[in-house]
């Protein structure tokens, strides 16, 4: 069991260094300068706190943490993972050497191998080995989610702490006195990403499902029969997120309710789906199922499936049986996606708004791949009596073959996954014949900079500004980086900017045609002199002024 | 899923092959696949050998179109100093003759549809059609008349303008009525032929995006309304035709809409 345990352990840290070695070639996101900006300040005052360099008074609070607009210092969104991106940008930039992106991308690196980790550690006690692994390695190999946990972002951690909650309260489950690490790290997840408000839905679903199973004890056996981990997720979840947030500190409630309030009327930015820009509902219902369909890998769903289909089929075999794990994977899965069929729920940024469902997915589809493996051994015995060693080997050779396949597509996917689709898609010239989003964020700029950088002038020379389009707020992080020569400066913003612009670029999604646009008109010209294209589907252009 | 033999003993199956061969050929088909459409759209050097041999026999006046639509942007790259932005920001395609369609993926251009090629072209991915028709004759393009108009009305004069309208390029005269109050816009003399052909549509995404009210257009001629159309903020560019009399009128169209910053777009022609 210690061996078995080990293997969890090495694939998790095979994960890490997965992400981490992908990530190198993906472009900085929009959004991910905004976090690392934050995070630097958020571990600043941290530590300031800890070496006694500032108080805990409003005004030290407020002037890191929050202020009266609703983004300011980025108050709209939790601080746990922006933390860990200051905190590892310091011990791994400042402090070891370690290239600045990749040390804010670190922890969102680790905890995509927390998350392989605990996919694997309950595969492992629900059915064995074999499914531990598959299932951990079809995780490992998704293809967006191991893209998302390359950036310093909120999406893949919250895949990671979303199913860390499921994963703790079910381990508490098992009657223990103590269950406070369910609490603990249900409020880890609330301080990580509001998806966390969509957990008490699969939790307390299952929960009362298991005390329906009691009812001979009366309504104090259904709602009170681990009363204990009600507790803890009611009161040790809160008081978790208030420590790590210290804009909570005070009008925890106005605060509180100013958190809600921005993702509740979030604007509806642009996303394209099946030919069409959608920016208000109603948006179809069908986008979660569709895009899921379309950006995991075909062989992992299959799997899913089959692992469904015999998971009912063998459920009384199932280890944990007064538990009710299956429920509790199907629950999880189902409180991630389930707002996205509802048409008003927004659908930008589409798969990864519901990758807490991907757990589920890939341990079922492990449980699936091996059961179908074993079903066909089983056939092959009674032709021919199979030893251990060929069940073994037919075993590894199904499995090695599910995992090849997706493998096959995350490798494929890199570095622009966000154009990438999968097989049944017809890959990215698929996804884009049927009008599928193209990419977000402004990430694939970095596939251009090398053609802006050799049209660079001279240092000493006057500069060439760029209209640099969605990369602007990553302009200054690759000058900083080496990627951008400094006579190349960000032109500006709109119209003014590439009136002003010598090269410009443009970042291809359908709402941003209009950038072409203004581009040809101030320029004179339609024809860019450069086209960045994954597996043909372009992704950036480049202009240079006549 | 179990049988048992004459001993008694638990047999599986043949179906029990079922769910690992389908995992098998799946997988394998999804190695294959993957790799296959990575590398199935043609690359520079398929189109520079397509764009010669466009160039070779292109007519000034001639249209160069791309299909799909999502590969505009590398044709433009090879081919765009054959295309002026007027021509890129076209209000249809019927005043062109001669039309060169650029295809990959089997895939057609709207320009072209129910035109049938004189010349077909193929190599390395690239499918070069050749599309030859009659071109409809323009007397009058009200694009080029805008200095002339005279204004009424709730808001302000046309400009022309290359806007964005239904996520594509088009050079049309942009007018932004006040909320409620129609805006009349008059062209004096205008040439006309046997039928006056217009688009309108709602230009600039976001402004679509924040506000959801329509655009309404209505072309009056000789006091009569000839020609009404409405676009929604999802509908794009929007088609309006109506028979005239050749001769010359003066002819009026009429913006509305419901709510404040509507940028209205449309442009119209006098076809023989």
């Amino acid at each position: 069991m210690r061996t078995e345990r080990l293997v969890g352990w090495i694939l998790a840290l095979l994960t890490t260094i997965l992400v981490v070695g992908n990530q190198q070639d993906v472009g900085v996101a929009r959004d991910e300068i905004v976090y690392m900006q934050h995070g630097s300040r958020y571990a600043e005052w941290w530590l300031g706190l800890v070496t006694l360099d500032h108080g805990i008074g409003k005004a030290t609070v407020t002037k890191t943490w929050g202020g009266p607009g609703a983004t300011d210092n980025n108050r709209e969104h939790p601080p746990l993972i922006k933390t860990l991106f200051g905190l590892s940008e310091k011990l791994f930039h400042d402090g070891l050497g370690v290239d600045e992106v990749t040390a804010y991308r670190l922890p969102t690196a680790v905890l995509h191998g927390v998350c392989v980790l605990l996919v694997y550690l309950m595969a492992l006690a629900l059915w064995g080995f074999a499914e531990a692994v598959a299932g951990a390695l079809l995780l490992m190999l998704l293809p967006r989610a191991l893209f998302h946990a390359g950036l310093a972002a909120f999406d893949a951690p919250i895949m990671t702490l979303w199913f860390a909650s499921i994963y703790a309260y079910w381990k508490c489950l098992d009657g223990r006195k103590w269950p406070w690490q369910a609490g603990v790290v249900f409020g880890l997840a609330l301080a990580t990403k509001h998806n966390a408000f969509l957990l008490p839905f699969a939790i307390g679903t299952h929960y009362l499902v298991l005390g329906v199973r009691n009812r001979a004890a009366g309504w104090r056996g259904i709602v009170l029969h681990r009363w204990r981990l009600i507790v803890s997720f009611v009161v040790l979840g809160p008081l978790t997120l208030v420590a790590v947030w210290p804009w909570l500190w005070f009008d925890t409630f106005q605060h509180v309710r100013d958190w809600v309030a921005f993702h509740t009327t979030h604007v509806h930015y642009n996303f394209e789906y099946l030919g069409d820009n959608w920016n208000a509902p109603r948006f179809p219902w069908h986008t979660a199922l569709v895009t899921t369909l379309f950006t995991v890998p075909l062989v992992t769903l299959a799997g899913a499936a089959l692992g469904a289909v015999s998971w009912w089929s063998r459920r009384a075999q199932v280890t944990d049986l007064s538990r009710a794990p299956g429920l509790l994977l199907a629950l999880s899965a189902a409180a991630s996606i389930g707002p996205f069929f509802l048409g008003t729920t927004p659908i930008f940024g589409a798969e990864k708004h519901w990758m807490p469902a991907l757990p589920s997915i890939c341990l079922v589809a492990g449980v699936g791949v091996v059961w179908a493996a074993r079903l066909a051994i089983g056939f092959i015995d009674t032709l021919r009596p199979v030893p251990a060693r060929g069940r073994a080997a037919i075993l590894g050779g199904v499995v090695a073959l599910v995992v090849a396949a997706a493998a096959v597509e995350t490798v494929t996917a890199q570095p622009y996954a966000l154009t990438w689709y999968s097989a049944l898609a017809g890959g990215a010239p698929g996804g884009a014949d049927r009008g599928m989003n193209r990419q977000f964020w402004g990430v694939a700029a970095r596939g251009v900079l090398p053609v802006l950088a050799a049209e660079a002038p001279p240092a000493g020379s006057p500069p060439r500004p760029v209209y640099t389009h969605d990369a602007s707020p990553a302009w200054g992080l690759y000058q900083r980086l080496g990627l951008v020569p400094g006579t190349l400066p960000d032109a500006g913003r709109e119209q003014v900017g590439i009136d002003r612009s010598k090269l410009a670029i443009v970042i291809h999604e359908k709402h941003f045609n209009r950038h072409d646009y203004l581009v040809w008109k101030s320029y004179g010209t339609v024809q860019p002199i450069f086209v960045l294209r994954a597996h043909g589907v372009p992704i950036v252009s480049v202009y240079r002024r006549p | 899923m179990e049988s048992s033999d004459e001993a008694g003993r638990v047999v599986p199956r043949r179906l029990h092959v079922v769910p690992v061969l389908l995992l098998v050929a799946i997988a394998a088909w999804e190695i294959l696949a993957t790799r296959c459409s990575a590398t199935s759209v043609p690359g520079d050097p398929a189109w520079a050998k397509a764009a010669q041999f466009v160039r070779a026999g292109y007519q000034p006046g001639d249209l160069i179109v791309f299909a799909p639509g999502w590969v505009d942007p590398v044709g433009r790259m090879h081919l765009g100093d054959l295309i002026p932005i007027e021509v890129a920001a076209r209000m249809d395609a019927a005043r062109y003759g001669r039309i060169w369609e650029l295809s990959i993926r089997g895939a057609r251009s709207p320009d072209t549809a129910g035109l049938t090629p004189v010349a077909i072209t193929r190599g390395a991915g690239i499918e070069i059609r050749r599309y030859e028709r009659t071109p409809v004759e323009v007397v009058a393009d009200l694009r080029d008349r805008v200095t002339t108009a005279r204004v009424e009305g709730g808001g302000g004069g046309p400009t022309v303008e290359l806007a964005e309208v239904g996520f594509a390029p088009h050079r049309c005269l942009q007018v932004v009525p006040t909320a409620g109050v129609p805006l009349r816009i008059t062209f004096p003399g205008v040439p006309l032929g046997t039928e006056l052909v217009g688009y309108v549509g709602i230009a600039d995404v976001f402004t679509r995006r924040d506000n959801r009210a329509p655009a309404q257009l209505d072309v009056e001629l000789g006091g009569q309304v000839i020609a009404s159309a409405t676009a929604g903020v999802d509908d794009g560019w929007i088609r309006f035709a109506a028979p005239t009399t050749p001769g010359t009128a003066e002819v009026t169209f009429i913006a509305r809409a419901s709510s404040a910053h509507r940028l209205i777009c449309f442009a119209a022609e006098a076809r023989r």
